[in-house]
């Protein structure tokens, strides 16, 4: 039986161009030497080099940075511990409300939240800046991490926590000396979706981004606004790669875990 | 000889270690465990046996604290359990699923309740070193719960439940997975090791061979209540209801009406009939019907009437179990009962008296049977 017919092959290309032929075009035009971006005049690292001198990018990068790392952070333990909650404390009531209430904003149009974190900033007389982006990523990467980690808890034989507490452990080393290093690596992974997601954020950052701190999708679009220009090309190329890396070694870190989880479970199966 | 026996259950000095005073247990309108009350003795191997949801698990986990009574008390060594969280008690507990930690080795694992204690590294590997050696897993102690067998890993549970040398050992269904030889082997191996250990276990299991081999007294449960406690010979000699007889092995029930005798009862059980004889000083309470129950190895099968057993009847061949060492004969007596009797095969296949479709007599002596009221 042939597999690869010329329908496949046909359809399988189409898609993939798609999807990937705006990208691949942005990444070989940031290596274009010529200043016009629609015409190719040579190869050329040197739109990366200017980058580097180009300080407004540069601060838009490092205040990108700072707001990935820490919402993220913030996002994987809030997120983790509502996940815990959810799928330990068993029935007590308003449980699905709650549950439904984690996972809305994962539908919510991002306008949306964006203005409602806006007109609350401005109600309690939150200064916009960096500090505010961070708080509204935390927000939406939180219910993106309690997906991911309440999905392997679901699967955690909830007797291993027994068994610590039955060792001695108190609720909390329980879940820090078995739990934890258990479902690492959904935490992890949980973690990294979070990273990826507030580094390209753009509509809720221009919601709650005010004078004082500019994310780097911002500078990008009012850039871009300006005239698209190789400097963005190769900008956006780092940011494509950046991104690239964070989803792929979530998923490869999910992947694995989910080998790891299959052979303990074979193993805890007890077939001698 | 007597005073070797261990039965501190009918020594009246004796103080018990667990006692159950009127202990219930609801899980919303459904009722686990049913006003119970029972003591169980300091190295006991005590036996909780019974079908799935009778309440035998759930009278383990309030014992390891996962749930508290909804009514009542259980005390441990005379101290009230309520409120004393599972970490806090002389109790651990080998889990069905064996719950070894995935992440942390053999030796990780075992030591795991000791680091809580606190105990100093010395001791510490002592101690670890010295479950190893009991449990014969020394070989193994840096591999991961995942790179060994399945009987290594019981083990490794039972290493771990025991190094914090608790009062009380709780088994749940602890050789469950396990296929059945090494599931034997381990079964005198726990015994070894209790005797070994002098700790006192309570084994929840609803494998009644197992529950005879290794218990000390057996608890016989059904809908969350204990039916009887006896010891492993006096739960299948003498039952006391027929869910107990019924459980424990085969047993011929024989439903009839009860006349009192001089040393027992008659159980007239058809039409036209002699009645069963059964010498028993039990007496029934009512006229109402009574049960006769006889193990099918207590009943002789043989083509003649035989002359001196105390009951005899005729009946004819219907099916027989060959299972090596001993064949079962199903045997329709008049009435259309049918009758299990189990006889050992002495000799070779090929030599064996009787077949299927033969008219033989059945007989056992008077006190063969036990009459029961339910």
């Amino acid at each position: 039986m042939r597999r690869f017919t010329w329908f496949n092959a046909t359809s399988l290309t189409l898609g993939f161009a798609f999807l990937y032929l705006p990208m691949i075009i942005l990444v070989i035009y940031s290596f274009n030497a010529s200043k016009l971006v629609t015409v190719w005049a040579g190869f050329s690292t040197k739109w990366y080099g200017t980058l580097l001198q180009n300080q407004a990018f540069l601060d838009a990068a490092w205040v990108t940075i700072k707001v990935a790392v820490i919402s993220s952070t913030i996002a994987t333990v809030l997120g983790t511990m509502a996940a815990y909650v959810l799928v330990r404390a068993g029935r007590f009531a308003g449980r699905t409300l709650f549950s439904g209430m984690i996972y809305a904003p994962l539908v919510m149009p991002e306008v949306i939240t964006g203005l409602s974190l806006l007109l609350l900033f401005i109600g309690i007389g939150l200064d916009r800046g960096i500090f505010t982006i961070i708080l509204a990523h935390t927000t939406f990467a939180m219910c993106y991490v309690s997906v991911v980690v309440s999905s392997r808890l679901v699967s955690f034989d909830k007797s291993l926590e027994e068994a610590a507490l039955d060792l001695g452990c108190s609720a909390f080393d329980a879940f820090r000396l078995v739990t934890l290093p258990i479902i690492a690596p959904a935490v992890i992974s949980g973690w990294l979706l979070a990273f990826t997601l507030s580094l390209d954020d753009l509509v809720i950052a221009s919601f709650t981004a005010g004078p004082s701190a500019t994310t780097l999708p911002i500078k990008i679009f009012s850039a871009v606004r300006l005239g698209v220009s190789p400097e963005i090309n190769a900008l956006s190329t780092i940011m494509i790669g950046l991104v690239s890396i964070g989803v792929i070694s979530a998923s490869i870190i999910s992947k694995r875990a989910a080998v790891a989880q299959q052979r303990d479970e074979q193993a805890a199966a007890r077939t001698s | 000889m007597a005073q070797t026996v261990f039965a501190p259950w009918d020594d009246p000095t004796q103080r018990p270690l667990i006692q159950f005073k009127g202990v219930t247990k609801r899980f919303g309108e459904f009722v686990a465990i049913d006003n119970l009350t029972q003591d169980i003795y300091e190295k006991e191997f005590f036996a909780l046996l019974g079908p799935s949801g009778c309440g035998k698990t759930t009278m383990m986990r309030m014992l390891a604290g996962f749930e508290n009574p909804t009514e009542g008390q259980i005390l441990l060594a005379g101290q009230d359990m309520a409120h004393v969280p599972p970490n806090q008690r002389a109790v651990n507990m080998m889990f069905q699923s064996y719950a070894l930690f995935p992440h942390l080795t053999v030796w990780e694992n075992i030591a795991f309740g000791l680091k809580r204690q606190k105990m100093p590294r010395h001791d510490l590997d002592e101690r670890v070193d010295e479950m190893l050696r009991l449990t014969r897993l020394s070989k193994f102690a840096k591999r991961k719960p995942h790179q060994i067998s399945g009987g290594q890993r019981q083990r490794v549970a039972l290493a771990r439940s025991l190094a914090r040398a608790p009062k009380l050992l709780l088994l749940d269904e602890p050789l469950g997975a396990l296929d059945k030889k090494l599931r034997q082997d381990t079964q005198f191996e726990l015994m070894d090791i209790q005797e070994k250990t002098g700790t006192t276990f309570v084994i929840v299991t609803h494998d009644q061979e197992e529950a005879m081999t290794v218990a000390s007294r057996v608890a016989v449960m059904d809908e969350g209540s204990i039916i009887q406690v006896a010891t492993p010979a006096n739960i299948y000699e003498a039952p006391n209801s027929v869910y107990v007889a019924d459980f424990i092995g085969d047993v011929n029930i024989i439903e009839g009406a009860a006349t009192r005798t001089a040393e027992g009862y008659d159980i007239a059980w058809a039409e036209g009939q002699p009645p069963f004889h059964a010498k028993t000083p039990v007496v029934l309470g009512n006229g109402g019907p009574a049960y006769l129950a006889i193990r099918p190895e207590k009943i002789s099968i043989s083509a003649e009437k035989p002359d001196d057993a105390g009951n005899t009847v005729r009946g004819r061949i219907i099916d027989i179990a060959y299972l090596g060492n001993i064949s079962t004969y199903h045997v329709e007596i008049p009435g259309g009962t049918m009758i299990k009797a189990q006889s050992a095969n002495t000799r070779r296949l090929s030599r064996r008296s009787f077949t299927w479709e033969d008219e033989v007599w059945l007989s056992w002596t008077d006190t063969a049977g036990i009459v029961l009221e339910r």
